[in-house]
């Protein structure tokens, strides 16, 4: 691998880490208005709202902590990019059904944030995300 | 390079499993009682009188509900609260539902608590999906001691959208 490419590598590790790691503690501190968030695409049945608003900003913890201490990037950072497509998928079926809600993206209680601009952010978050993917496993195959 | 593949996936799922068992060792208590029903007071039965919120360790805050529990709801005697302000109240809403601004939270509430009892069901709404009024308004009514409330985030939108009645004020 090129040092440019080393240096994109890291950069999109880091910059993927750093977001989720922001989006992981920020939901983390407070689950009930999260779960509140989650409940508000009307995805789920009620209790799966809290289940899922109580395991997820941990998930996303604990891989954005293991990508920024570059310690199991190819997995971490698969589940980071799982994670990012079930969002857009989540927002796209927002959009389709007309719901105004907030995305509960990253802070509950930061305001209200559309879900067209949550799937365009979501869509940046993407690409460091399936750089950071791809170029792991050349990492690991070196 | 398959081997590879799936030891990625294996070591996916293990972190997975531990950001999980991360979740519940801190949210543990407030999943189970999301999914026994006990989440907020509603499934806290009052007895002899007693405050009941000590039953639930978790911060109490007002159960989310759906059209259709709402309208089974307000059949069996719950009270509807209307969050949004009063001129708004004024040009439709739920019927038989109570005007409860939450921006006039100290004027109105003196009344409130003379006028709807404790155990009383209330549901609150305002404007639909994305207005936190009605949240905001539920924690703070289960603050006051009241045991059962339920926030319909639909909200009015979502009422007068499905062809169900709406009554508005005289004006």
């Amino acid at each position: 691998m090129s040092r440019a490419m080393l240096y994109v590598y890291h950069f999109c590790r880091l910059a993927l880490g750093g977001v989720y790691l922001y989006a992981g503690v920020v939901k983390s501190a407070d689950v009930v208005t999260f779960a509140r968030d989650v409940a508000n695409y009307q995805l789920l049945p009620y209790a799966w709202n809290y289940l899922a608003a109580a395991t997820l900003p941990y998930v996303e913890t604990v891989a954005a902590l293991l990508l920024l201490f570059n310690r199991k990037v190819r997995p971490a950072a698969l589940i980071l990019t799982s994670l990012t497509l079930v969002f857009m998928v989540a927002l796209v079926t927002v959009l389709v059904r007309g719901l105004d809600i907030d995305c509960g993206c990253f802070n509950p209680s930061q305001g209200h944030t559309s879900a067209g601009i949550a799937l365009l952010r979501d869509a940046f978050l993407l690409f460091p995300a399936i750089v950071t993917l791809r170029l792991s496993g050349r990492m690991s195959a070196r | 390079m398959k081997a590879d593949s799936r030891a990625v996936l294996i070591e996916s799922v293990v972190i997975l499993a531990i950001g999980v068992v991360l979740g519940l060792s801190f949210n543990g208590k407030m999943v189970l009682d999301a999914f026994s029903g006990r989440l907020n007071s509603t499934g806290a039965q009052p007895s002899g009188g007693e405050a009941v919120h000590s039953t639930v360790d978790v911060q109490a805050f007002p159960l989310p509900i759906m059209l259709e529990e709402v309208r089974e709801l307000l059949a069996a005697g719950a009270l509807a609260v209307d969050a949004r302000a009063a001129e708004v109240y004024a040009e439709g809403h739920l019927p038989t539902a109570l005007s409860f601004p939450l921006g006039e939270y100290g004027q109105v509430l003196p009344d409130f608590l003379q006028q709807v009892p404790k155990d009383r069901t209330l549901i609150l709404y305002c404007s639909g999906f994305g207005c936190p009024d009605s949240f905001d308004l539920g924690e703070r009514l289960l603050a006051e001691g009241y045991l059962d409330a339920r926030v319909y985030e639909g909200g009015f939108p979502e009422w007068r959208d499905a062809g169900l009645p709406v009554e508005k004020e005289a004006p």
